[in-house]
């Protein structure tokens, strides 16, 4: 058997029966996938449910110049109206939040609406308090009695309507649903299998690096007959396997939030479904595939330099940090694959993922992605296979 | 055989190591860790090479094993040369140190094994060699278990069985005793003594006095690099001019 293939068998074994090997590479991506999307999202449900249930207080300061508006308060839904608040503590209670806000409405009001003039009303919020809900509501019952009030104004003049809107805007959307999901989501898909290819590789890495320098056995491995490129290769393929499995679980992952979560309107589900179809994560996994062997590379030569296990770890935790640069990069809006950024690795992974989900790739840039990440996991692979040649780097002392 | 002509190896200095090194070596490029050595290790015997920390021995096995490469002279053994032939080489040695060199999570059967793969045994010739090492040295109660879970001792025959699966001609031990209990070190005193009896090459580093006297044919002295001495026991022992051999090693190195 080649040297090659007994030292991949030897160290797949190896890290699989590590358990910090299967907690990154399975069990992380596979929970911490669904608990993020569906966990997020609950949250966010749950502090929307929360802010629409919260009783507001609210001092409502001229009741007689606004008796309408003031009944409109008082139907409104879980809103308690103080009146005769003094007008000079409004401020303070507000800011203690003793109240959630106030509604002033000046003795020259009547007289202006009256007169089908525009009338004044102060009110007062505190826009950072913790659910800010509290102007939104006061406000929208606001604009309910000045539709009334134009409404009235509209009748007794006999005038139509759409006097006051000229113009009527239709949106017409032509980007399918599939294309707007996509350009959403589809730049947190790849942040997710980058990380998570990443954080596969981490631990093998330093494992059949800078591990075997601890234990010694790097020794025992130098004086085998296997040649060092034999020794490298062997064990990259089991770094990189690490790091592609790990995406893959994290893409397995999203598709299991995705059915998490509850209220997705069907027909959306069946889209997001279609997206993420077998074809699609195919295509993505070849993306995958360079990226996660570029990773292994780099880490499995910080490894090997590294004298021990702990500085190995030391090194290589900070540059999760300088990876996410270019995948927080791809989150921008307005950056776009086009021929120069198909060129820079990782951003482009997370580029082509974004318009392969929304199906708008252009092949000619996709080809240079391709291009791009295999040579760059080429020259890696190279630079780890040199590096793993030089004296200095496995004796280093 | 082992033949070693002339050899020394300089390593790179770093800044660092410079100027850890003191004043000495503030402008210097390289150390040397090896200075134009020579011996040879015939079979059927035990050749030590003796010196205190830091002498240059771990360099000189490492060459001898191909790991490291001579900056100049050559080293043959078993006729093949080191740097034209190293997986010849490679093919025909045991190298063990006084770590047991093993993987936690393999099972003594599997890390023997694996040594024997990329040695290239068969597997007939594998599990009969495997099953005279297993009986010889009593592994067969722990074989399946888990090396992390197994004692210092057990570790140690394992630690055996893997370096000499392959019936290497040529054994090289780097202070195999170094930190082992006084039975675990007697067992590898035991192993190298039979390797001597069986006619393999055997090339042996310590700096335990004691132990060069229970089992060295030949000795090299090496201290800073280079040799001091290099020939039969007793023909160092006959030149002594201290009554113990530790007295004299010490006057020696330290006069150097």
């Amino acid at each position: 058997m080649n040297q090659f293939i007994i030292i991949f068998k030897k160290e797949l074994k190896d890290i699989l029966r590590d358990r910090r090997t299967i907690i990154m590479m399975i069990i992380v991506p596979m929970v911490i996938t669904p608990m993020l999307i569906v966990g997020i999202l609950k949250i966010q449900r749950m502090q929307l449910e929360k802010a629409k249930a919260k009783e507001i207080r609210v001092a409502f300061l001229g009741k007689e110049n606004a008796p309408k508006l003031y009944q409109i308060f008082e139907k409104g839904e879980k809103i308690v109206l103080i009146d005769n608040f003094p007008e000079d503590s409004i401020t303070a209670s507000i800011a203690s939040e003793e109240i959630d806000g106030a509604v002033i409405v000046h003795s020259d009001f009547p007289a202006n609406i009256e007169s089908d003039r525009q009338g004044k009303i102060e009110v007062y919020f505190k826009s950072s308090e913790a659910y800010g809900s509290a102007i939104k509501r006061m406000t929208d019952l606001i604009e309910s009695y000045d539709e009334q009030i134009v409404e009235e104004r509209i009748d007794r003049l006999s005038l139509d309507k759409d006097l006051f809107d000229a113009v009527a805007i239709i949106e017409m959307d032509v980007s399918s649903v599939q294309e707007r999901i996509g350009k959403i989501a589809g730049g947190y898909l790849p942040y997710m299998f980058i990380l998570f290819s990443f954080m596969g590789t981490m631990y093998p890495g330093i494992d059949l690096g800078a591990g075997e320098k601890e234990r010694g056995t790097l020794e025992t491995l130098l004086s085998s007959p296997a040649n060092r490129l034999q020794i490298v290769l062997g064990k990259l393929g089991v770094v990189s396997l690490s790091g592609i499995i790990s995406a893959l679980i994290a893409i397995l992952g999203i598709y299991v939030a995705i059915q998490m979560i509850e209220d997705i309107p069907a027909d959306m589900l069946e889209v997001i479904l279609d997206m993420l179809g077998f074809r699609i994560i195919i295509t993505i996994l070849t993306l995958v595939i360079p990226i996660a062997i570029f990773f292994a590379a780099l880490v499995l030569s910080i490894s090997i330099y590294a004298k021990s296990f702990k500085e190995a770890q030391s090194i290589i935790t900070p540059m999760n940090m300088i990876i996410f640069i270019p995948v927080m990069i791809g989150l921008l809006p307005g950056i776009e694959l086009n021929a120069k950024t198909a060129l820079v690795p990782i951003l482009n992974v997370s580029l082509a993922s974004k318009d392969l989900l929304a199906g708008t790739i252009n092949p000619f840039h996709l080809v240079e992605v391709y291009l791009s990440l295999f040579l760059l996991a080429g020259i890696a692979v190279w630079g780890c296979v040199k590096w793993f040649n030089r004296e200095e780097t496995l004796f280093r002392t | 055989m082992i033949t070693v002509t002339h050899v020394s190896k300089e390593f790179k200095l770093t800044k660092k190591s410079r100027n850890e090194m003191g004043e000495a070596y503030r402008n210097a490029k390289t150390i040397t860790a090896v200075d134009d050595v020579s011996f040879e290790c015939p079979p059927g015997r035990v050749f030590g090479l003796l010196g205190p920390n830091g002498a240059g021995k771990t360099t000189t096995l490492r060459m001898v094993a191909t790991m490291l490469k001579p900056t100049s002279g050559n080293i043959t053994v078993a006729g093949y040369d080191t740097q034209i032939d190293p997986q010849k080489v490679r093919e025909r040695i045991g190298f063990m140190t006084g770590q047991t060199a093993l993987y936690d999570r393999l099972t003594p059967n599997e890390m023997v094994r694996y040594i024997a793969d990329l040695q290239g045994m068969n597997v007939k010739e594998f599990k009969s060699r495997r099953d005279q090492l297993f009986d010889v040295l009593d592994m067969h109660d722990f074989a399946n278990r888990r090396i992390a879970r197994l004692s210092t001792g057990m570790k140690q025959k394992t630690s055996i069985a893997r370096t000499i699966i392959h019936n290497p001609e040529v054994i090289i031990f780097d202070e195999p005793t170094v930190g082992l209990d006084v039975m675990t070190s007697r067992r590898i005193i035991e192993l190298i003594r039979t390797c001597r009896e069986e006619g393999k090459t055997i090339l042996f580093s310590t700096h335990r006095m004691e132990e060069v006297k229970l089992l060295c044919d030949d000795i090299a002295i090496i201290h800073q690099g280079r040799l001091f001495f290099c020939g039969k026991l007793e023909d160092f022992e006959s030149q002594m001019t201290f009554d113990s051999f530790e007295d004299e090693f010490i006057h020696m190195t330290t006069e150097a």
